[in-house]
């Protein structure tokens, strides 16, 4: 039932492994598990090709460099090949976006699902910068470190997403 | 540790827990948006099995003294404003800025525009950063915690919220078991919604 080439394992096992990975975490990098700060130190170095002077931005200069933030990179890269590995194994690769947008938005309109993954994506991060974490910083390892804020932020971002979900027809 | 050790042990980890999103099936934008209009669970059931494994790794490092903890602050602005437009983005996106890797290692390609307009939304923060950290980003009561608040040890109020969560996921298991909650393509798709009267006994039942 948990095999590799299994089509889908249970919430709790996938969720108990997600756990776990927090022993690394702390033990070996000495940080907690998390994913949105990498993308400050990949855009940060893309666009300082463009403009050397965003190093001078205090909040950008201390993610560009150093081990914990090339460790997050790299977590945010190893979950893209988790994934590819994963799907390969049990025959649940992806291309074309998910018949669920058919359903959310009315009709199918990939140019109009790809404007919106734009925008989400761009809230998303906007949003978690701003909260300074996401699902899985404040989420995960924020909650279980029971972090007043980290309660806050999950309780407002569960809020944000319900809320504009309203927005969606009902899938 | 060095960058390189430091980037492998980060690679190995990513890919278990690309692995775990992707077999879990939370990683699909018809899950997401599903638990969103609560139509389905998995996020929510994945989450706090999450959470509750590591309230107990943690209780265990740091109750025996081989960790320490990272709270983040409490900033009460912050922590609002950010979380809601946050979850906003996730319920577009269908993605959190996680698991919109694994929607590119499964090979959903609107994953690439949710990629770039995550990357163009942490980097407009970092220009904005200057300007909003005295309105925004600042102040509070510091790395506030339950337990500080109570004054009492972590170890044992993490693995007393980790029973009540146990406790919450068993009794959501019973009325919603997962099973039913995966979908016919293991993308978290179910049939169309029925009409609110009939929605109780238009439920499907178990593959």
């Amino acid at each position: 039932m948990y095999a590799p080439a299994a089509k889908a394992w249970s919430p709790y096992a996938a969720g108990v492994v997600i756990g776990l990975l927090q022993i690394p975490a702390f033990l070996l990098i000495d940080t907690a598990l998390g994913a949105s700060s990498s993308y400050v130190t990949v855009s940060g170095h893309l666009a300082a090709i463009a403009d050397p002077g965003i190093k001078a931005i205090k909040y950008v200069a201390r993610h560009l460099e150093g081990a914990k933030n090339w460790w997050q990179v790299a977590v945010v890269v190893g979950i893209a090949l988790g994934a590819l590995l994963s799907s390969r194994l049990s025959g649940t690769a992806r291309s074309a976006p998910s018949p669920v947008w058919q359903r959310a938005i009315g009709r199918h309109s990939p140019p109009t699902r790809f404007a919106m993954a734009f925008a989400g994506g761009f809230l998303m991060l906007l949003g978690a910068r701003i909260a300074d974490g996401c699902t899985s910083g404040h989420g995960i390892s924020g909650s279980a470190q029971l972090a007043i804020g980290s309660f806050i932020a999950v309780a407002a971002m569960f809020g944000g997403a319900m809320l504009a979900a309203q927005f969606l027809r009902r899938v | 540790m060095t960058t390189l050790s430091a980037i492998l042990v980060g690679l190995a980890m990513g890919a278990v827990f690309g692995f775990a999103l992707e077999k879990s099936r939370v990683f699909e934008p018809g899950v997401i948006v599903g638990q969103m209009q609560l139509r389905s669970f998995i996020m929510l059931k994945v989450f706090l099995t999450a959470v509750a494994t590591g309230l107990v790794v943690l209780a265990a490092l740091h109750g025996f003294g081989f960790a320490k903890l990272f709270p983040k602050a409490t900033i009460f602005g912050a922590d609002i404003v950010g979380g809601l437009v946050l979850g906003a983005g996730i319920t577009l996106a269908g993605a959190c800025p996680g698991t919109v890797l694994a929607q590119i290692g499964a090979g959903y390609r609107d994953a690439w525009f949710t990629l770039i307009g995550g990357l163009a939304g942490a980097l407009t923060f970092s220009y904005l950063e200057p300007a909003l950290n005295p309105i925004l980003l600042s102040g509070g009561p510091g790395r506030l915690t339950l337990n500080g608040v109570f004054g009492v040890p972590f170890w044992p109020l993490a693995l007393g919220f980790a029973a009540l969560l146990v406790a919450g996921l068993v009794a959501l298991e019973r009325w919603r078991p997962w099973r039913s909650e995966v979908g016919e393509n293991y993308d978290g798709l179910l049939p169309p919604a029925q009409p609110a009267a009939l929605a109780g006994a238009g439920r499907r039942q178990p593959a």
